[in-house]
């Protein structure tokens, strides 16, 4: 028997490992799929959570609206990166430091 | 039977995922993902989730990983090199950090999810009681239309002008800058 | 009450007291172009004229009296206005009078000085102020004028600013003038703060504050304030005190020969009519302060002067200074019949001495530039003013001799003068009073009679040597000396005529009969006359005056000269009592020795103490400076460096890294979630 905690402790793993991507990972590109594993995790969250819920079907609807959001999201970082990679001729997020005081 | 394969693709899914982010290649890794999101998708089956899976595999193999590809060959030339840079500063995150950040979200997501096993809320054991969680036989498909077009129809309206403002953005962001 | 409308006497007054100041103005605005001085002599010539009307107008009636108001201390108004009873209008006369023919001689006296604008214009403010003073209807104004006339003279002693002695002689003027000026003002205050006004005619007219008690040692009790004896006393000796100085009484005498540094006309102007009179006319004024305390010390005063100083006179070779002291002895008579309270006498022997006086001083001056000029043609070596150098003089310049002899006699007070008939009237006036005070009283009037004696010889003296005596030096060199110019010959002329009898009395022998005596005061003080005196004294002082004349004749004239010019008492005449040294002994050294004690006290401890504050103000400056850079600045660079250092230390964060924010993001919600768990727990 398959219950919610199983999906749960996957999505967890899941949602460090892309974590883990994001906050040590040198490119841009891979930091950007450790936000999609992010997501992934919550959407399995969301479907796991979802078999629940016969009446309205929440969890599968947001499920599908945070896969759309993350295609959008994807779509305008990349341009982003692209931008980034344009002016710095690098994609490194340690490289871009214009921030600093 | 239905456990192990379960098992198979939680473990194919994490373990592809710890590979991934491991991976030195840009290119191996952005293919490593595909897998990871085709295992992702195996998941949502388990929960009873037939089109998000349907949809994860299209949106995301057809549009999202495609365009990380696209992105990686046009900014190809400096990653090989920048692999071998990351000089450590007085706060720069060494990599052991993000390992223990990640390790102990890790550890709290799991404790909380193996506490609400145990206690889980109330409303999905009312669910539980009262047989309305979704059944297999199910045709989830008609009724996320109905759904859609019915209860979620503002978001769905929301998320609409959302893209199209992404696409734009995007489109804009992109563009040759006109030389004056 | 004072009237408030400007009648024509009071105009009169008025444009006689301002003409000269505006003369002056414009004299000195004028500066050199006004050499000529037309202008001063104008206008004391229209002053004149100005105060012969208004003599006309008050002479014998009752006194104008115009006061505006001034300015208000306190209470205390004060107000500036014009006094004309017939006191002030004889001297408005006289001082014009005297001043007109003093301006003519100083055309042709004065002629060629370079700094001749300057004594024109000093010349106008004298004037002025001795003006301005006689009508000033107030005590305050009066003071005012007074100080002016001090520092005209001052100016005009002074005014050969080159020689040195001139310079010491005004200076001397001015401080001896200054111990006078503060008796005055104390005199002043002591009014004031007893009766709250200084109304000449309030205080001392018929019906004023301090008429009534006249010679009773009773306290005056007025109606607006009062004044016990001790205090009238103090005031009257105080009144007494600036006359002292002004009108040069022993022993604050000795400026006054000093003074004859200045040019002679300006001598004739000062011991004539203007300054020494001030003193004698300051004296009439206040006279019913005076009680008899006040009185026997003026007397004595007067006394005194008179003998020491026609004393000193006796062995003087300074043609100037002779007649300075013989002033003084003459002031020294005034001083006496103010003090046996016959102060119309007084006034009137002012008269007439101011005639003869000038007249003396012209005739002097006359001698001396015709002296001076000879020295000049001739190069001699010799002091124009010195009567040894002089003789024989009356060959050379007779109308001068004419002159001088007429008004000698009438200092030796000859029969037929005027100088007769006041000072035989002072001399049985004072035989009169004496009387009345006991016997040791009668020792005043014997002194008089020697101080005249001694006055007629050495007048004579005076115009045996340098008339009749042998010539000295001018016998060898057949000089001619020149008699003066018409210029100084017709005032000289006119003040000879002055000093006669006919425009007195028509009965020369006989002072009672003399109209100014009988205007001057409204109610003339009396004296119990003592009939066989009023011929006796006359009769006495003729005899002695011919004796003296023929002594003088014998000794001076024909070489008889019996005294050893070594002896005590001559020498003792001829240093003038060796008051001069005396002062300089007691007062000058031990002053410039105090001087130079509070110089050195002013220098060490003073300025020490100034600058031992300056250092420990410098010293405490620098440790708050210290304090200030260290402690308050430093608590605040403090505030500052911890407020640098936390930012130094958190801008550490912002590496503009966006994988470290989002890390110390997660890193929060960790914590965050931790805690729920936690809490939970």
């Amino acid at each position: 028997m398959i219950t919610l905690t199983h999906f749960l402790v996957v999505g967890a793993c899941l949602f460090s490992t892309g974590l883990y991507a994001v906050l040590s990972r040198r490119n841009a590109l891979l930091v950007l799929v450790g936000i999609e594993l992010m997501i992934n995790a919550a959407i399995v969250n969301l479907v796991a959570f979802g078999r629940y819920d016969k009446s309205l079907y929440g969890g599968q609807v947001f499920a599908l609206f945070a896969i759309v959001l993350a295609a959008a999201a994807v779509a305008v970082a990349l341009a982003i990166i692209l931008n980034v990679y344009k002016f710095y001729k690098s994609v490194n997020p340690e490289d871009i430091s214009n921030l600093k005081d | 039977m239905e456990t192990i394969v379960f098992y198979g693709f939680a473990t194919t899914a994490v373990g592809s995922a710890l590979l991934l982010v491991s991976m030195r290649n840009i290119a191996r890794a952005l293919f490593l993902f595909f897998i990871v999101l085709f295992s992702v998708a195996g998941l949502y089956l388990f929960a009873l989730a037939d089109f998000v899976a349907i949809t994860q595999i299209l949106i995301y193999v057809g549009g999202v990983l495609v365009l990380l590809l696209f992105a990686f060959m046009l900014s190809n030339k400096e990653l090989l090199q920048q692999l071998h840079s990351g000089t450590s500063h007085f706060f720069a995150l060494p990599v052991w950090q993000a390992l223990l950040i990640a390790a102990s979200f890790l550890a709290i997501l799991v404790y909380t999810a193996i506490q609400g096993g145990t206690d889980e809320p109330a409303w999905i054991t009312a669910s539980k009681m009262a047989g309305t969680a979704i059944h297999p036989t199910d045709n989830t498909v008609e009724q996320i239309g109905l759904q859609i077009m019915t209860q979620y129809l503002l978001p769905f309206e929301v998320v609409s002008v959302l893209l199209m403002m992404a696409l734009i953005g995007a489109a804009h962001l992109t563009r040759k800058e006109e030389t004056p | 009450m004072p009237a408030y409308t400007l009648t024509y006497p009071l105009l009169a007054a008025l444009s006689a007291v301002l003409l000269p100041f505006a003369a002056f103005l414009l004299t000195a605005v004028l500066g050199k172009k006004a050499k000529h001085g037309t202008i001063s002599i104008v206008a004391i010539s229209l002053s004149l004229l100005a105060a012969g009307y208004a003599f006309t107008q008050v002479w014998g009636n009752t006194p104008i009296h115009i006061q505006w108001h001034w300015f208000t201390i306190g209470r205390h108004a004060f107000h500036v206005g014009l006094l004309l009873d017939n006191m002030a209008v004889l001297m408005l006369v006289l001082v014009c009078l005297i001043a007109l023919p003093v301006h003519c001689y100083s055309i042709a006296y004065m002629r060629g000085d370079p700094g001749i604008h300057r004594y024109w214009a000093y010349l106008s403010l004298f004037c002025f102020a001795m003006l301005g003073l006689v009508v000033a209807d107030n005590l305050l104004l009066m003071y005012i004028c007074w100080e002016l006339v001090g520092f005209a003279s001052y100016l005009l002693i002074g005014f050969w600013y080159t020689r040195d002695a001139a310079v010491q002689a005004n200076k001397k003027a001015f401080i001896v003038n200054r111990i006078g000026d503060i008796g005055f003002l104390l005199g002043i205050a002591i009014l004031h703060s007893s009766f709250g006004t200084l109304d000449i005619q309030a205080l001392f007219g018929p019906q004023g504050l301090l008429t009534a008690p006249m010679g009773a040692d009773t306290p005056a009790i007025a109606a607006e304030g009062t004044i016990t004896s001790g205090w009238l006393t103090v005031a009257g000796l105080a009144f007494f005190l600036g006359t002292m100085a002004k009108s040069a009484q022993f022993p604050l005498h000795v400026w006054l020969p000093d003074a004859m540094e200045g040019p002679t006309s300006v001598s004739s102007l000062i011991h004539a009519a203007t300054m020494v009179a001030a003193g004698v006319f300051l004296l009439a004024r206040v006279f019913p302060i005076f009680d008899d305390t006040t009185l026997l010390v003026i007397t004595t005063t007067g006394t005194v002067t008179a003998f020491a100083a026609a004393y000193f006179a006796l062995a003087q070779y300074d043609i100037k200074k002779i007649l300075a002291f013989s002033t003084i002895s003459q002031l020294g008579f005034m001083m006496v019949g103010i003090g046996i309270g016959m102060y119309h006498v007084a006034l009137f022997h002012l008269v007439t001495h101011a005639f003869f006086k000038c007249l003396l001083f012209l005739s002097a001056g006359a001698i001396i530039h015709g002296m001076q000029h000879a020295k000049e043609k001739h190069q001699l070596d010799i002091d124009p003013q010195d009567i040894r150098h002089m003789g024989g003089l009356r060959r050379h310049m007779p109308l001068t001799f004419t002159t001088m002899l007429i008004a000698s006699l009438a200092l030796a007070g000859f029969p037929f003068t005027a100088g007769y008939l006041s000072k035989d009237a002072l001399l049985v006036h004072a035989f009169e009073w004496a009387a009345l005070h006991g016997e040791a009283a009668i020792a005043i009037p014997l002194v008089l009679v020697i101080v005249s004696i001694l006055t007629s010889f050495y007048i004579f003296r005076l115009l045996a040597k340098v008339f009749f005596a042998r010539p000295s030096v001018l016998a060898n060199n057949d000089i001619h000396i020149h008699e003066a110019s018409r210029w100084m010959l017709a005032p000289m002329a006119f003040l000879a005529f002055c000093s006669l009898f006919p425009i007195f009395t028509f009965h020369p022998l006989n002072d009672g009969q003399v109209w100014l005596l009988h205007g001057l005061v409204a109610e003339a003080p009396t004296l119990p006359p003592l009939r066989p005196l009023h011929i006796l004294v006359p009769a006495l002082a003729t005899a002695a005056t011919l004796v003296m004349a023929t002594l003088a004749w014998r000794w001076y004239v024909n070489g008889h000269y019996p005294i050893r010019t070594k002896g005590v008492l001559y020498r003792l005449s001829e240093r003038q009592g060796y008051l001069n040294e005396l002062y300089d002994a007691i007062i000058v050294r031990p002053l410039l020795k105090l001087s130079l004690l509070l110089l050195w006290i002013d220098h060490h401890v003073v300025d020490g103490a100034i600058n031992g504050m300056a250092t420990a103000g410098r010293s405490l400056a620098g440790i708050a400076a210290w304090i200030d850079y260290h402690l308050v600045d430093g608590l605040i660079r403090l505030v500052g460096n911890l407020a640098w250092g936390a930012g130094h230390v958190l801008r550490r964060s912002q590496t503009g890294r966006v994988q470290q924010y989002v890390a110390l993001v997660f890193f929060i919600v960790l914590v965050i979630l931790l805690y729920h768990i936690f809490a939970q727990a």
